[in-house]
């Protein structure tokens, strides 16, 4: 039987990956405003933040099975994702009003509204950080599906949004500098960060493996030997993180630039396989057999005509 | 109010999948759907002292459902009988619910982009009916009733005979209940 369009695919992974980055850069940037002061981040940043998660918004939307009738999703309140929609698309308005601050133009008349300024920063400082978490939220929540099951995923989400969106924000600092900004020290933070990533997913493995169901175990044993290790050590692993942690130590505007897209890399790729291991439910005596022997559905007895 | 539920006597239970294509003829269902499989639990432990049972799959149509919670449309609901279906208008084909049922009871039409699943024959049972799979099963394996009255056939059997739920410790409350 064929799994196609059973479970949800790449494009959610990627509707996460954007979603995660952007509101993590709202947080970034609100942190900064509110703690440390403004003019900061570069324009680029604050205009970057917002659109990324209006591009995880388009994916969602591509990924439903009736992309038309999208806007359905804000009107369940009691379900997660419809609060999650709603979250996105105020932190997606808050957060362009917020980067009109940086933008020199006329009818832009609110610029000088300091109190604005501050209270869209609060405003996103709260909804970004629902937008970079709830995706782990949605996860852990599933009780049939062993790998996402828990509160740790929401942890490990959450982190990779902050690492993502520092990359990104530090790459949107060299194209567009900021004299003077505190953005100048993340590489050291971001290493840090790249740090507690790689034992902290480590540490989440070897819980799944050794310290929880059999099929929690099965799960985890795809990501240490099976079909999704390769993906797991070199890809996220090796290039997604211990790479650009060596990279970012390195005071090297080039090097650190390249660790930035290695960091976005790892992020996506790690969305990616999470998404994937998802496709493993808890499965019913007897089901994964019975389920092994039904058609795929290109099989000639099936395409015959039989009449 | 009614509080509908499905029994399955797996002592009687063949494995002849009668119910299985007469819920897909009913339904009209394409090759990748199947509402209610027919899996083989064992043969377990070592001759002679073997057994093995066919489990019918189908929705639980569970009282704390996580599929009904999962939904972002409002399209999943649950009707004050216990019922659990999909209003097809409302669904967008997310695929939560899917993700979010343990039992693997839902399916993604890949025509229509809305989600299937069993209805208990919802049609049938307003009507007074049983569901298509329960009038099948030539082995009265497969009984349909009231869980709420006491008297009805479904409470008696669950009462009277061992019986367990399907991932029980997940705390979704099924309404299909084995009795072995």
């Amino acid at each position: 039987m064929s799994e196609k369009h059973q479970t949800w695919g790449w494009m959610l992974a990627v509707d996460f990956f954007f979603a995660g980055m952007g509101g993590a850069m709202l947080i970034v940037a609100a942190i900064i405003d509110l703690f440390i002061g403004k003019n900061q981040i570069s324009v680029l940043a604050n205009i970057v933040g917002p659109l990324c998660m209006s591009v995880g918004c388009g994916f969602l939307i591509l990924e439903l099975g009736r992309p038309l009738q999208a806007w359905r999703v804000f009107m369940n309140p009691k379900a997660i994702l419809t609060f999650g929609a709603w979250m996105m698309t105020f932190a997606i308005i808050s957060g362009f009003v917020y980067a009109s601050f940086g933008i020199d133009f006329g009818l832009f008349f609110w610029r000088d509204w300091g109190f604005l300024r501050q209270l869209l920063a609060l405003v996103n400082l709260v909804t970004g950080l629902v937008v970079a978490t709830y995706p782990g939220v949605l996860l852990g929540r599933h009780k049939g599906r062993p790998f996402w099951v828990g509160p740790a995923i929401m942890g490990l989400f959450l982190l990779s949004s902050l690492v993502t969106a520092l990359a990104l924000h530090l790459l949107c600092a060299m194209i567009a500098p900021v004299e003077g900004s505190v953005l100048n020290n993340l590489p050291k933070l971001l290493a840090a960060l790249l740090l507690a990533q790689g034992l902290l997913w480590a540490g989440y493995l070897w819980i799944k493996a050794s310290g929880t169901t059999a099929a929690e175990a099965a799960s985890a044993q795809r990501w240490i030997s099976g079909d999704l290790s390769k993906r797991f050590k070199i890809s996220f692993m090796l290039l997604g993180t211990l790479l650009p942690l060596v990279m970012f130590l390195i005071p090297v505007s080039l090097f650190q630039g390249l660790a930035t897209l290695l960091v976005l890399f790892g992020g996506v790729t790690m969305r990616m396989m999470t998404v994937t291991s998802g496709n493993d439910r808890t499965f019913l005596p007897g089901e994964l057999q019975y389920r092994s022997r039904l058609p795929h559905g290109h099989e000639r007895f099936l395409k015959k005509n039989w009449i | 109010m009614a509080r509908y539920a499905m029994v399955m006597d797996t002592r009687h239970c063949i494995g002849c999948h009668s119910c299985t294509i007469a819920c897909k003829i009913r339904n009209e269902l394409p090759t990748y759907m199947i509402y209610n499989p027919v899996t083989t639990d064992g043969p377990h432990g070592t001759f002679p002292h073997l057994n093995m049972l066919f489990l019918p799959l189908l929705c639980m149509h569970c009282d704390n459902s996580p599929c009904v919670d999962a939904c972002p449309t409002g399209a999943s609901v649950q009707t004050e009988n216990g019922i659990v279906h999909v209003v097809d208008k409302k669904c967008v084909g997310c695929l939560s619910c899917i993700m979010a049922c343990p039992y693997g009871a839902r399916y993604h039409n890949h025509e229509t982009g809305a989600v299937n699943k069993c209805n208990f024959c919802l049609d049938r049972v307003e009507e007074g009916m049983r569901p298509h799979c329960v009038e099948t099963c030539h082995q009265k394996a497969r009984i349909f009733g009231d869980l709420d009255d006491p008297n009805s056939e479904v409470s008696k059997l669950i009462s009277e005979n061992r019986s367990f739920q399907l991932l029980q410790e997940l705390n979704t409350d099924p309404c299909v209940f084995y009795i072995y």
